[in-house]
């Protein structure tokens, strides 16, 4: 049995067609099987709702008079990217507001736009002959502009990961809220509801295909950056006019300590041209594995602790070295069965119709790493010595090794050399002016250290966070290795 | 004591009248009334006022005779129209006050909340609000 794009068109046209979610889609293959399905169903939809950091919009304002060059130009005072022709810019939603900062960033202000707000645009340039003029300050609304064109470098990842946190303090990543001691976890991702977990081989999602896009339509334009499809991490390249996308699907989102983005509205009829994409479009949650990655490890390549099916993720609670993790989503399950559904009554309704690829994506591209030139420098390669006193010892003993050895902070330990704590020069002074005699009265108990195998950058991130200025180096049992201070990273 | 979460919906309380009243129904009862935080919400003027314990029953009932909706443990309130239902608080959450409905949709268990505020910075869309 096969079908062509244009057959199921016309059925479209006639009101005739079979358009079922890629959730509904699970049930029937299972009742009727895939012969049945593969004739009985014309098209299945899909959807996903979630953050996408690589996403943004080109904007063309026209001409001022007398007109203008930006050199530098901001929307709502987030900065937007200006190298192309005088009055043409790029708005990307993780650039934040110099003003509001985290607040506040280019995905607030596509969503803005597009619920029809008035936008602040100033700007200015260094003026040429043609150009003029020095300097603008004005609002325009997305109907006041020439185009607005919504272009996503990297949408509709795949599947991502499950992130926990191993470490001891909680992170605030692109993921969320990681609480330490694998006190949480979250995920991301449709599940079986993907788009490219639909189609996973790119029978009929390539270049031209048409798709839902932020409550619009747009299409695909070619494979995202970071497309990995080898390892099912494919991601796609597409665009859309924003002047009939809705809000609702284009959400400016903030993550604390992280930075702005934008939740983008996609979802992909996949048409049923054969008995195949019945049955890959009838996957179900059990069947989607991915990682769970260790965010509190930061490195490029984290730990996967195991692998584990979208099913597993859903049910709220997982299982993390014998103990049950609280475990919720970070894209809207919600949202992305609405999609579907909103797509598939568009399609019924005779109002959008399914287009062949131009040409199809790459399945076998990679995703590599950067090429860094200079070696990357970490703990073991510049830290030194720690000078030691053991907990019992007295306050004398200490103020000698400060002198002798001019090292502002001294690691106390136990005669097994476990790290116990941290005794600097300013504590000794502050010993004597309150005339305290015990070590136990001056100790810094929590120690905020590092090890070997940290890069430079993570231990000088941890200083400058907890506005300390040493750390003590330690082994995974905790037994101290050596000390790096700011001096060593200057 | 126990803090008790009230919120004052926009079109009971009109002017500064209704709010005498509305404070003199609860003073009737004799008590010191503490109100440890004032603000205005999407829905109306959000209240957390500490009550003796043995109280909370005849406050509670007095209190939604007059219309005033008594949220009794929730220290946080969701903006229903920022909150884009995607599930970023739900793991941070220790009693499972946050949670989807069969719908998918978030929704706060008043009952369940501690008023940890654990959840009060995981969300993208600054949805949840600390009363």
């Amino acid at each position: 049995m096969t079908k062509t794009y244009n057959e199921i068109n016309q059925k479209i046209k006639s009101g005739e067609v079979v358009v079922v979610t890629a959730e509904e889609m699970i049930k029937i293959v299972e009742e009727d099987g895939i012969k049945v399905a593969a004739e009985d169903i014309d098209v299945v939809t899909t959807g996903t709702f979630g953050p996408m950091c690589s996403s943004g919009a080109f904007l063309n304002f026209g001409h001022s008079d007398p007109p203008i060059k930006f050199e530098h130009l901001w929307l709502n005072d987030v900065k937007a990217y200006h190298g192309n022709a005088a009055v043409d810019c790029y708005i990307g939603c993780t650039r934040m507001s110099d003003v509001r900062r985290f607040e506040y960033g280019g995905g607030h202000v596509i969503e803005d736009l597009v619920s029809g707000k008035s936008i602040r645009l100033r700007g200015n340039s260094y003026t040429t002959d043609c150009y003029p003029l020095a300097e603008i300050d004005t609002e325009f609304t997305l109907d006041e502009i020439n185009q607005a064109i919504l272009l996503n470098p990297r949408n509709a990842y795949q599947r991502y990961v499950c992130a926990v946190n191993s470490s001891d303090r909680s992170l605030y990543t692109y993921m969320g809220k990681l609480l330490p001691h694998y006190g949480n976890a979250h995920y991301a991702g449709a599940g079986c509801l993907s788009p490219l977990s639909n189609d996973p081989d790119y029978e009929t999602i390539g270049i031209g295909t048409k798709i839902f896009l932020g409550g619009g339509s747009g299409y695909i334009i070619g494979e995202g950056t970071q497309h990995s499809p080898t390892n099912q991490f494919g991601t796609l390249f597409v665009k859309g006019d924003l002047k009939q996308m809705n809000s609702e699907y284009l959400r400016g989102v903030s993550f604390e300590k992280y930075g702005t983005s934008l939740f983008v509205g996609l979802g992909i009829p996949i048409p049923i041209l054969n008995e195949g994409l019945a049955k890959k479009t009838a996957i179900s949650d059990s069947e989607l594995l991915t990682d769970i990655v260790d965010y509190g490890i930061p490195r490029r390549d984290r730990p996967k602790l195991r692998q584990i099916t979208y099913e597993e993720l859903r049910n709220e609670y997982i299982e993390l070295n014998g103990k049950k993790v609280k475990c919720s989503s970070m894209s809207s399950q919600y949202y992305a069965r609405k999609i579907a559904e909103t797509l598939k009554k568009w399609i019924q309704e005779g109002k959008f119709f399914l287009n062949q690829p131009a040409e199809t994506l790459p399945t076998d591209t990679i995703f590599k790493p950067m090429k860094q030139i200079l070696e990357i420098k970490f703990v073991k390669d510049l830290k030194r010595k720690a000078i030691i006193c053991y907990d019992d010892c007295e306050l004398k003993t200490i103020a000698k090794r400060i002198i002798n050895h001019n090292m502002n902070h001294i690691v106390i330990t136990d005669r097994e050399n476990t790290l116990k704590g941290i005794v600097t020069s300013f504590d000794i002074t502050k010993a004597i002016a309150e005339e305290k005699t015990d070590i136990k009265e001056i100790i810094t108990k929590k120690v905020i250290t590092t090890s070997d195998n940290d890069p430079i950058d993570v231990a000088a991130r941890r200083m400058k966070q907890n506005y300390i200025s040493a750390l003590p180096v330690i082994d995974e049992n905790k037994k101290v290795v050596g000390i790096i201070t700011s001096e060593e990273l200057i | 004591m126990t803090v008790m979460n009230i919120t004052l919906p926009f079109g009971v309380i009109k002017d500064i009248s209704d709010y005498s009243r509305f404070i003199n129904e609860i003073l009737k009862f004799d008590i010191t009334l503490n109100i440890l935080k004032f603000s205005t919400g999407t829905s109306g003027i959000n209240l957390l006022i500490d009550i003796p314990d043995d109280k909370i029953k005849s406050i509670t009932e007095s209190l939604k005779k007059n219309n005033i909706i008594v949220n009794k443990k929730g220290r946080i309130i969701i903006d229903t129209e920022k909150c884009i239902d995607c599930g970023a608080c739900i793991s941070l959450c220790p009693t499972d006050a946050l949670n989807f409905d069969s719908e998918k949709r978030l929704k706060f268990y008043y009952e369940r909340c501690i008023g940890c505020l654990l959840c009060l910075d995981s969300c993208p869309r600054y949805a949840i609000e600390e009363m």
